[in-house]
Parts: structure tokens; C-alpha cells; sequence
């Protein structure tokens, strides 16, 4: 299935640290990923493990500073978006390439109405005139599930499922190319999740947009997600199909996250915590960066990092100890 | 909308007994305070019945109430202020001459300080740790720091008494504005700028600008307009506080530069115990000051929603 698809957006060793008083945080580690045209990527792993950062990083809208592009090339549709020069990355966000921010209560400047804002990003790049500009934004608006009449609304007057609608709707409006969803859905309670997800999968359907869905939640990636990227201390520690992971996960950490996965329909829908801590990304390890919580280190995980080991067509693991699938 | 003409039914409503308050209070410390206004106007040598007549013409040999019934209904019934001790003049014509010079002066001051202030404070949260902050900080540090007056004064003596290019007293042209006007407007310029500062810094942080950038927002109004919007709010409160020092400047600056404005005929009304002088004067000024502060509550509201359905 995946042969009939184009390469949309294809990241190779991408490499972000963010500078502080002190000392260097390496939230990203010589990062590959390869988005394909309609295809949605989950990105998965616990909290600080450079999800947003490389989100951000495909926009270029990382806080600079502290944060700091090292490496690496991000190619969208043929051209390393790195090296663009300002106006062309202008041009693509919002328009190709659009953002779901991950805090909806904050994500929306509260001095302007909701309808404006999404008008505002529909004017920036489609010569419109005002009132079509306002017919788009009252459209998508509609489609997530806000009525017209709250158009004119400001932020607060919106509850934070609305709020986090209209960021949805927001990123929408221009049906871009790649939709970079951070966490869309963990605002939200249960049946309001389901409809988020519903919406967000007839845009995708209409549009053929590509997403990449980072998320806490294996419920929302087993629902929507074609490809699964696990990432730990910024490194992509596994990757495969959705059924490579969810089946036949071959590392130890994503054994641990996936491997006992209760039944979707529970409640425990959650990443498995795993026992110990993340390293901290100031002082990062010299070999495997999961080595002091894996059951399996041997004294080799300890000096060197292990290279991608090829499992299945689009399936590797970055783990010496190859027993693993379990 | 609705709510907002209530608001300001009610802001209106509320100038009455602010107006009445600071009439009662003034009256009261003239009538305390030391010194027969007759003596003073009529000299020493002024015979017994010269003084009973000045006295009976103008009210003083009434007791305390009934001078401040009488005055008050004069001045907010009849809108009637009075005659002066001194010229026998109505005040209340010598007020309106006067008021556009005070009006023209502090609005001007203002206008200035809020042009000069806020993209200031901007280029500096912008290019914060730069040498173009450190500048803007060390200089507006500086100008908070130095009285009005004496800026009134470096900038006579060098404009007007070295280069001799501006007038250094009167206004009798629109030159003679520009002094008095800078003057007012430095040390509120240097306020502004450090809250439009410290308000943009906070607010660059936000997620909301990442949103209008992600966007695609160009990022002159990405600071501009998503930025500002907001930062604007606590800036508007250091605005209302350089309206309150807009009363002081005007006494000082109308004085320095012989300006005919209320100011300078306060002080003078305050030298010469010319009561129904001083009464008119801070009435005016404080209805001044009262519906400043009224336009400034209407901004308010206008830039921050959440402000709007409070009320
Ligand atoms: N503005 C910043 N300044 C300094 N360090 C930062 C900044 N933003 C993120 N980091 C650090 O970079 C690392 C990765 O952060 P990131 O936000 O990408 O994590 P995440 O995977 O999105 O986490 P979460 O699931 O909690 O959203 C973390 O160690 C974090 O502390
Ligand atoms: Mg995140």
C-alpha cells in the first residue's frame, strides 16, 4: 500500500538542543522520519522526549533562543526546509504544513476573536476578500462543530473542548499537506475525543492530508496512526507499521509501553509507565540511552549506541538484543 | 454592547460624587486655612467698613455652610464659578480662555509619551540582552529618574538660549508648544517604554504568538497586532498614572513657560487667596482628569475582552 504513496516529508538526522544557563539539553538526537503523502505517523514516548521540539523544528518556530537547530535536514516535498530563506517557510505554515498545539487554553490569544484568528490565517494565504474569508473560517468552524453563532466569540467565552476545536479548526482551514497534531486529543474527556478524532479523519479523508499524531494515548494511535515512531531521550528507538508495534515490538522499551497492552476498549488506554527515569537530557549517557531501566542491558548497551536494525520492510529497531521478539 | 452602555452610564454617573467630594474637600481647607482673603486683597491699610463691604459682596461673612451651599450651587447648578477677589473678573469665562492651552499642552505630552514610549519598549523587548535594550533601558532609567521641569530647563537653554531656534517663554506661535510638550512627555515616554517592555517580553513568550507565527503571520504582525493586543493592557495603566501627573505638570510647565493655561492661573489664585479662583481651577481639572480616566477604562474594555463581559 505504502509503494503507491509519495514521500511528503522526509527528516534525516535531525539534531536540537536547547541552551541554557549552565549546561546543553539535547532534546533531539539525530532524528530520521519519513512522512508519506495521506499517511498518518504516530510519534509516541514519554513526557520530554522531544516530541513537540521536532514538531516545532518542521515549522522552524522552535523558540530561538534557547532552542537551536544543530543538523540535520527536514525535505519537504524536495526542498530542505533548513535552508529555506524566511518568506518561502512563511509561505508553507499555516498553508502546507499547519500545527495542533498541545495546550488549547493557551494557544488562542485571548484579545481577539476566535473567528478572526481563523479568518486571519485563511487571509494570509488566499487572495479572499473579507466576507469569503469569514465564510471559510464559519465553514470549518461548522465542520468541527461550532455553531456560526459563536463566531464572534473571544477565548474565554469558549469551554476548552470548544477551545481546543477551534485549534483544530484553525490548523484546518487551509487543508494543508501535513498536519502536525501535538497531543489533540488530551484536553478533551472521552466522548469529545472520539468526535475530534472522527472530524480530524473526514478532513484527512477530504483532503489527503498527512498527520503526524503525537500522543500519550495507544487508543488514538491504534485508531488512526499507519506508521508508529517510539522515541526515547530524543532518538527514534523503534519504527514500524502499527501492527509492527502493536504485534511484534522488538525493543524492551517498546515491549514496555505496548507489549501488555490491555484491551483498547478499557479505561487504562495509556502508555504503560515504566519503572525508572528518562536520563536527563543534559547529561545524556554515552551508549544506550535506555540502559539503566532495560532488563535486558549487557556491558556492550553501555559504551555504544545501537545502530537501526532493519526488522521488516519499514520496520527497525535501534536495540542490540535481538531476542527481543517476544 | 449592551453591557458596555451600561458601563459607562455608570462610569458617568460615578463623576458626581467624585466632583462634589473634592469640591467639598478644597472648600473646606480654603475655609481653614490662615489668612482673611479680605485683607489680602484690600491691603493692610484697608478701612473697617471697606473690608465688611468686600466681605458682604462676596459672601465671607456667611458661616461655613452656607457659603458651601451657596458656592456649590452656583457651580454645578448654574455652571456659574463666580468673580475673582482680585480682578472682580468672571471666572468662569478666564476658565474657558485658558482651558485649550492646558488641554493642548497635556494631551500633546501624552500623545508624544505614548508615540515615543511604546515602539520603544518594543525594540527593546525584541532585541532583548542586545545593545539596543541595554540603550533603551539605561536611557529610560535615566529619563524616569529626572523631574519634568528640569528637562523643561535643559532643553530652554540649549534650544532657545544657545541655538536660539525655539522660543523659551509664551505661545504666541506654534514653536512656543514644542518645549513645554517634550518636556511633559519625556518622563512619561520613559515609563511607558519600560511597561511596554516588560509587558512584550511576557507576552513574546506566549503560546499564542507561535500560533499566529505558525500560521504563517509575518512576524512585524506577529509583534504588531497578536502581540501588542495584549501587551498593550498594563501599559494602559501607566497612561492613567501619567494622567495624574498631568495635573502637576501643567502647574509647573505653564509657570516655566508663562503659558495662559489653567495651571498657571491656579497657582496664581493659590498666591493670592482668590478662593472662587482656585475652586474653578481644580474643578475643571479634575473633571479633566475624571473623563481622561473614563476614555482610558473605554480603551480598556475595548483591548481586553474578558475585561468587556465583566462588566
Ligand atoms: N523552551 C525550552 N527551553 C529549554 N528546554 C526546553 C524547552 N522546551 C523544551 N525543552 C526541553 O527539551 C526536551 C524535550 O521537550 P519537548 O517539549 O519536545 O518534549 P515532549 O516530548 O513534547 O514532552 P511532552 O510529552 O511533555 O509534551 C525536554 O527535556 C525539555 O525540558
Ligand atoms: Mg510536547
Amino acid at each position: 500500500m505504502e509503494s503507491v504513496h509519495k514521500e511528503l516529508l522526509k527528516i534525516e538526522n535531525l539534531v536540537v538542543e536547547y541552551t541554557s544557563e549552565d549546561n546543553i539539553i539535547h532534546a533531539v538526537n539525530g532524528i530520521d522520519l519519513d512522512i508519506l503523502e495521506g499517511e498518518t505517523v504516530g510519534l509516541v514516548g514519554e513526557t520530554g522526549a522531544g516530541k513537540t521540539t521536532i514538531a516545532k523544528s518542521i515549522l522552524r518556530i522552535l523558540p530561538d533562543p534557547p532552542a537551536k537547530i544543530c543538523g540535520g535536514k527536514i525535505v519537504f516535498q524536495g526542498t530542505d526546509i533548513l535552508q529555506m530563506k524566511e518568506e518561502e517557510i512563511r509561505s508553507i505554515r499555516g498553508r502546507q504544513i499547519s500545527m495542533i498545539f498541545q495546550d488549547p487554553m493557551t494557544a488562542l490569544n485571548p484579545t481577539i476573536t476566535v473567528g478572526k484568528q481563523i479568518a486571519e490565517a485563511v487571509g494570509l494565504h488566499e487572495k479572499l476578500t473579507k466576507s469569503e474569508r469569514k465564510q471559510k473560517a464559519i465553514q470549518i468552524l461548522e465542520k468541527a462543530g461550532i455553531s456560526r453563532e459563536r463566531y464572534d466569540d473571544f477565548p474565554h467565552q469558549f469551554s476548552g473542548g470548544m477551545k481546543q476545536r477551534a485549534v483544530i479548526a484553525m490548523a484546518l482551514v487551509c487543508s494543508p499537506l501535513l498536519l502536525l497534531a501535538d497531543e489533540p486529543t488530551t484536553a478533551l474527556d472521552v466522548t469529545i475525543q472520539a468526535q475530534v478524532l472522527q472530524m480530524m479523519s473526514e478532513l484527512k479523508k477530504e483532503f489527503h492530508t498527512s498527520v503526524l499524531m503525537i500522543t500519550h494515548d495507544l487508543g488514538v494511535v491504534a485508531e488512526t496512526c499507519d506508521k508508529v515512531a517510539v522515541i526515547y531521550a530524543g532518538e527514534i528507538i523503534e519504527f514500524g507499521t502499527a501492527e509492527d508495534i502493536f504485534d511484534h515490538a522488538a525493543h524492551p522499551y517498546t515491549l514496555g509501553l505496548f507489549g501488555s497492552l490491555p484491551d483498547l476498549n478499557s479505561e487504562n488506554r495509556r502508555l504503560k509507565p515504566i519503572s525508572g527515569m528518562m536520563p536527563d537530557p543534559a547529561h545524556l549517557p554515552a551508549g544506550c540511552k535506555f540502559y539503566d531501566r532495560c532488563p535486558h542491558a549487557s556491558p556492550k548497551c553501555r559504551n555504544s549506541v545501537p545502530d537501526k536494525r532493519k526488522l521488516g520492510q519499514s520496520h527497525y529497531v535501534r536495540c542490540f538484543y535481538s531476542g527481543g521478539n517476544v | 454592547m449592551q453591557n458596555m452602555t451600561r458601563f459607562l452610564i455608570k462610569r458617568i454617573l460615578w463623576l458626581i460624587p467624585v466632583l462634589l467630594g473634592v469640591y467639598v474637600l478644597v472648600f473646606s481647607v480654603l475655609y481653614l486655612c490662615p489668612g482673611d482673603p479680605a485683607t489680602f486683597v484690600l491691603g493692610t491699610d484697608a478701612t473697617q467698613e471697606e473690608l465688611d463691604a468686600f466681605r458682604h459682596e462676596y459672601g465671607l461673612d456667611q458661616t461655613y455652610i452656607v457659603r458651601l451651599v451657596n458656592s456649590m450651587k452656583a457651580t454645578f447648578l448654574d455652571f456659574d464659578f463666580g468673580k475673582s477677589y482680585i480682578t472682580g473678573g468672571s471666572v468662569g469665562d478666564q476658565l474657558k480662555v485658558r482651558l485649550p492651552y492646558t488641554l493642548l499642552i497635556s494631551y500633546i505630552g501624552i500623545a508624544l509619551a505614548v508615540l515615543i514610549g511604546i515602539p520603544l519598549g518594543i525594540i527593546a523587548a525584541t532585541n532583548q540582552n542586545t545593545w539596543k535594550d541595554s540603550l533603551a533601558i539605561l536611557v529610560s532609567l535615566f529619563a524616569t529618574s529626572m523631574p519634568s521641569f528640569w528637562f523643561a530647563l535643559i532643553l530652554v537653554m540649549y534650544f532657545g538660549l544657545k541655538l536660539r531656534i525655539l522660543p523659551t517663554i509664551g505661545v504666541e506661535s506654534w514653536k512656543g508648544y514644542i518645549i513645554p510638550c517634550v518636556a511633559t512627555a519625556i518622563g512619561g515616554a520613559a515609563g511607558i517604554a519600560r511597561q511596554t517592555r516588560s509587558s512584550m517580553l511576557e507576552v513574546i513568550r506566549q503560546d499564542y504568538i507561535v500560533t499566529a507565527r505558525a500560521k504563517g503571520q509575518k512576524e512585524f504582525k506577529v509583534i504588531g497586532y497578536h502581540g501588542l493586543k495584549n501587551a498593550l493592557i498594563p501599559v494602559i495603566t501607566i497612561v492613567g498614572s501619567n494622567m495624574a501627573a498631568l495635573v502637576g505638570n501643567s502647574l509647573i510647565c505653564e509657570n516655566i513657560f508663562s503659558i495662559p493655561g489653567i495651571g498657571a492661573y491656579l497657582i496664581s489664585g493659590v498666591n493670592r487667596r482668590d478662593f472662587p479662583v482656585v475652586l474653578g481651577c481644580v474643578v475643571v481639572l479634575c473633571l479633566i482628569f475624571s473623563l481622561t480616566m473614563l476614555v482610558l477604562d473605554i480603551i480598556y474594555a475595548v483591548v481586553d475582552p474578558r475585561l468587556r463581559s465583566i462588566h
